[in-house]
């Protein structure tokens, strides 16, 4: 395990250089996975019983608790794009319980994260503009339009702290699960990490990942209003 | 010719923790098209087909929970109904009995009306069948004390009187037995 994000790949699309990371490689294993998830749940779906349990009780229980949580959070006014959510809520919490396999999470890359803030602040915008009007346009101009310039930094450091917080909290737990095993003998190497997993991939990624969704959910929600 | 796409003969570039370049840019651009992609197949392969169904149980059980309430309602009227008829049920019953005690005693006393009036005239057709039989008797004890008194005068005028005063004892005393028995 390294600190550093190796390029496994390099290819050449009509002359531009693109480096298949290991982000991008782990990023296609968790799609894979998750969509494989997903194409079985859908297979069982045409015989889920009345009452639940197993299999069922698990994919229920994730859909009907984010269902619950993002209309809770963006009203049901905007609830169709809690589909895009359902997805960055999976796959980040997803990413973080994978590195406890060893799999470096996509989300300790700031372009994974700058992705998933860039989609949000894209919706932000596109929500403020589809609900509010002129109304969104003009709140970048009060209480006074010299404010225009703070408020306009205000903004576009929005998906720019999103990111950077989802991207330094798994950052951390990665650099940190990195020193342990490189500085410490092989002898302590069992047992011991799984408390550091536990906490860094399960209970911090649980919780970021609770944190983007809804700092995003609220920042649509507050241009949309 | 080269294709459009190929795998880079060169050296694997060195990896990094953070860099703001074009390789960066470009992994967001993928990372952003692998979330679309990721968000596309969750959301019409799982995220909406569960909701449905979750929905369509709802809607199922609420269903059935309405029915159950309307059945409910229903029973409950039925029982108010039922209540309602039995307490009817026992003031018809008390009124029937009291018309049935009332005919009852009417018809009691018609029927001892009745029985009066039979008796009454039971009791005037005896009176009159022992009248008429007294009649009856009378005469046949008049008869026969008459022809009884005939015999013995008789006997008697023949042993001691002639004729002419047989005759008239025998008048005599015809006349005399006739006003002693019309005098009773």
């Amino acid at each position: 395990m390294s600190l550093n994000i190796d390029n496994l790949w390099v290819i050449n699309i009509a002359g531009l250089e693109i480096w298949i990371t290991e982000t991008i490689f782990n990023t296609w294993l968790i799609m894979f996975i998750l969509i494989l998830i997903a194409i079985i749940a859908r297979i069982k779906l045409k015989n889920f019983d009345e009452v639940p349990k197993g299999f069922q009780n698990i994919i229920e229980a994730i859909v009907e608790i984010f269902d619950n949580f993002a209309v809770n959070t963006l009203g049901k006014k905007l609830s169709y794009i809690a589909p895009w959510y359902f997805m960055v809520f999976v796959f980040v919490y997803s990413s973080a319980l994978f590195s406890v396999f060893g799999i470096r999470a996509p989300t300790a890359d700031w372009a994974t994260t700058f992705a998933l803030a860039f989609a949000t602040f894209v919706l932000m915008l596109s929500m403020g503009f589809k609900h509010q009007r002129g109304e969104y346009l003009k709140s970048f101009f009060g209480p006074h339009p010299i404010f225009f310039p703070l408020n306009l930094i205000g903004e576009l450091a929005k998906p720019i702290s999103l990111s950077f917080r989802l991207f330094g909290n798994m950052l951390s737990g990665t650099i940190i699960l990195t020193l342990y095993y490189g500085l410490t003998p092989l002898l302590v190497q069992f047992g011991i990490p799984a408390l550091l997993h536990a906490f860094f991939d399960v209970i911090v990624g649980a919780i970021q990942t609770y944190i983007f969704v809804i700092i995003s959910l609220m920042y649509i929600r507050n241009a949309a209003e | 010719m080269h294709s459009i796409v190929a795998l880079s003969a060169k050296a694997l570039p060195e990896g990094r923790v953070f860099g703001l370049d074009t390789q960066t840019l470009v992994s967001i651009g993928i990372q952003l098209f692998n979330g679309i992609i990721l968000a596309l197949v969750l959301s019409f392969i799982l995220y909406k087909p569960v909701k449905e169904f979750m929905q369509k149980r709802t809607d199922r059980i609420q269903g059935k929970l309405d029915t159950a309430d309307s059945t409910m309602a229903k029973a409950k009227e039925l029982i108010a109904e039922y209540d309602s008829k039995i307490r009817n049920i026992e003031q018809e019953r008390m009124k029937i009995l009291e018309a049935a005690r009332i005919e009852a005693a009417e018809e009691s006393k018609k029927i001892i009306e009745e029985a009066k009036v039979e008796a009454q005239e039971i009791k005037r057709r005896t009176r009159e069948s022992i009248s008429e039989d007294k009649e009856r008797l009378k005469e046949e004890t008049r008869l026969y004390i008459i022809e009884l008194s005939s015999l013995i005068a008789e006997k008697y005028i023949s042993r001691n009187i002639d004729d002419e005063i047989q005759d008239k004892l025998f008048e005599e005393a015809i006349a005399e037995l006739e006003d002693a028995q019309w005098q009773n």
